[in-house]
């Protein structure tokens, strides 16, 4: 086996707030050969929207999907509230307040709007275990209506939606769901300009309320400097830079991802020159 | 448009107007029933199921007739139920080809229960807890151990198959509850002894599990299982659970019609051609109902009008006189001309959804 990458000096010590809804301290995850996260620190403050920012294979989703409770860290340690955090599934981490939005938005195809907007939160006639359709519906309808986004037919599969319809069911149902804290993983990704702005305008909403905390991660560097109070780069594996949005610009952005690219680029020639034979081994793909 | 001017028109035409008007809303609205029929997942294969029927009915004069109704009912009530457990489970992705063993292992085990000295409901409650254990084992190998349930069911058919005759030594038995030539009991009347028993609870069933599959969490979660597993699991769906049950579900179901055929026919015989073929039609009732192989789409209604017409299709044709040698033949043909119609109105049937 390859060795595990070195991150330097890049690696961020863990900054930390009074008022830290949720820290991450350390926290490593390998899937077999691979390090997805290799040393990662993180905090997220009260009310605050924090900006993922990385490389594709940097590690965000996994690390989104660990603070979610989907998957488990292999070392490392968290905290909500100041209390010991560790999800032991999807539905705990919920149960404490922190959801997510996944890339891949977790929609099924075959249900209808409502009955996604409401999985695994289904509105029942308890004790019956019928589901209760006419309260789904009318709830999803004051969900997308608060969005300002227009579905006709409740009832429709959501396989028959465009991108970005899917991307607001998935979107209002971990918004409405009455978490404290939102992990949004792409949330703009398959969005047209106007179904973007009108969430980007709920992210807004969000943050003037003050109720919530976000943890974003985006691709669109001058939409994260306007949505997000901070932003953490996220570099094979760790967190390699963590500003105010005031204190950091599209333009420093921009260079820190061409130097990355260029050592990527220097680091793979050197490699091809080095060990022509044994080109398929590799300690990281992260 | 029409309508509105001829309300305005002079008295003399008015008395035509309403009535012109109201014709051609019944055509609409006659239009719009159709149109919404074939959205049903339904529809294709109750349009080809009725057609077959009226073939039938047409030509050949027996076949309209009570006694024949009765005489249909076995072929088709218990691959109704048979049916509508696979549904679930095809619903999630998976297949269960072990229905037919569970089918044929049920009765001996009852009988070896009773013959132990237990009294009949004891004997089919242990019976029935046993084939949900046959069930459960079949989905920890396939969600748990990650087995295909193709090749996993198809260990349990075989094992299953295997342990039937050793344990009846290859020699059929009476039925437990069923003295032969003698008068029925309350116990063989409700479970397949009695003329309307097993229709009844194959309305029974299949109305409990399609509302279990379209009005409770464990239908949506199938569904989502079957879609989606990723993004089920994402959404905090416990996926391998939800393939269990679905697994203990139809081998139960597949139990209950192994012992109420066993006391139907009073006798049950170790024979594991009888438990395929069985197998075959519950899966093409459930496929010709409309349940995608695939997972994620299904209807359990479905399933019992694609036993209807898996029975009238057998009922008609040796009614009709057709030659035993050629019986298997003549219904591979209507099953695949019934399957092919089924594309087609199913293509229909999408585009008036669209549409509509």
């Amino acid at each position: 086996m390859a060795a595990e990458p070195d991150p330097g000096e890049r690696v961020v010590e863990p900054t930390s707030a009074e008022d830290d809804v949720l820290r991450v301290e350390h926290v490593r995850k390998r899937f077999g050969p691979t390090v997805a996260l290799y040393d990662v620190s993180m905090h997220l403050g009260k009310g605050e929207v924090l900006g993922l920012l990385g490389d594709n294979g940097a590690g965000k989703s996994t690390l989104m999907k660990i603070i979610c409770g989907f998957q488990k860290a292999d070392r490392g340690q968290m905290f909500l509230n100041g209390e010991p955090y560790a999800p032991r599934n999807v539905d705990q981490a919920r149960a404490l307040g922190i959801d997510a939005v996944y890339q891949d938005l977790a929609l099924v195809d075959e249900l209808s709007v409502y009955h996604n907007m409401y999985l695994r939160r289904e509105k029942t006639h308890a004790p019956l275990p019928f589901l209760s359709v006419g309260e789904m519906k009318r709830g999803t309808r004051e969900a997308l209506d608060q969005i300002g986004i227009n579905m006709p037919r409740l009832e429709a599969p959501v396989a028959r939606l465009s991108g970005g319809q899917r991307q607001a069911i998935a979107i209002a149902r971990t918004v409405f769901s009455g978490a404290d804290i939102l992990l949004l993983d792409e949330p703009l990704a398959a969005m047209g300009a106007k179904e973007g702005s009108q969430i980007m305008e709920l992210i807004q909403r969000l943050k003037e309320e003050g109720n919530v905390s976000m943890i974003i991660v985006a691709h669109n560097y001058i939409q994260v400097l306007e949505m997000c109070d901070r932003v953490n780069l996220i570099q094979a594996g760790s967190i390699s830079l963590d500003k105010p949005s005031s204190e950091t610009s599209v333009d420093e952005l921009n260079q820190i991802v061409v130097e990355e690219y260029k050592r990527a680029g220097a680091e793979a020639a050197a490699e091809m020159a080095k060990s022509a034979p044994a080109a398929g081994d590799e300690g990281r793909t992260a | 448009m029409a309508e509105e001017t001829g309300n305005q028109a002079p008295p003399k035409d008015a008395q035509q107007g309403p009535a012109r008007s109201s014709s051609r809303a019944l055509a609409s609205g006659a239009f719009g029933i159709a149109k919404r029929f074939l959205t049903l997942r339904e529809g294709s294969v109750i349009v080809i199921t009725a057609l077959t029927f009226l073939y039938f009915s047409v030509n050949t004069p027996e076949f309209f007739t009570n006694s024949n109704f009765k005489s249909l009912l076995p072929y088709f009530a218990p691959i109704a139920i048979l049916g509508a457990g696979e549904v679930l489970l095809m619903i999630n992705g998976e297949i269960d080809l072990s229905i037919g063993a569970v089918y044929l292992f049920a009765p001996f085990l009852f009988y070896e229960f009773t013959n132990g000295g237990l009294p009949l409901v004891p004997s089919l409650i242990l019976a029935m807890l046993a084939c949900m254990l046959v069930g459960a084992i079949n989905g920890f190998f396939t969600a748990v151990v990650g087995i295909a349930s193709f090749i996993t069911t198809l260990g349990m058919l075989l094992g299953l198959e295997g342990l039937t005759l050793i344990i009846s030594h290859a020699q059929p038995v009476t039925a437990p509850g069923t003295t032969a030539g003698g008068e029925m009991d309350t116990f063989a009347k409700i479970f397949g002894g009695g003329i309307y028993s097993e229709l009844i609870w194959a309305l029974a069933i299949v109305v409990v599990l399609q509302v279990l599959l379209v009005r409770t969490r464990w239908g949506i979660y199938s569904i989502a299982v079957g879609s989606n597993r990723l993004g089920a699991a994402e959404a905090g769906i416990k996926v391998r659970w939800v393939i269990i049950r679905n697994f203990i579900l139809c081998s139960l179901c597949a139990g209950l019609v192994g012992v109420m055929e066993a006391t139907r026919t009073t006798s049950v015989q170790p024979d594991p051609s009888g438990a395929n073929s069985i197998l075959f039609d519950g899966i093409s009732a459930a496929v010709i109902g409309g349940t995608l192989l695939l997972g994620g789409s299904g209807t359990v209604v479905g399933a019992l009008i694609g036993a209807l017409f898996l029975g009238i299709l057998q009922d008609g044709l040796i009614i009709q006189g057709v030659n035993a040698d050629y019986l298997s033949f003549y219904q591979g043909l209507a099953i695949i001309v019934a399957m092919t119609a089924n594309v087609y109105v199913g293509r229909v049937r999408k585009g008036a959804a669209v549409g509509g």
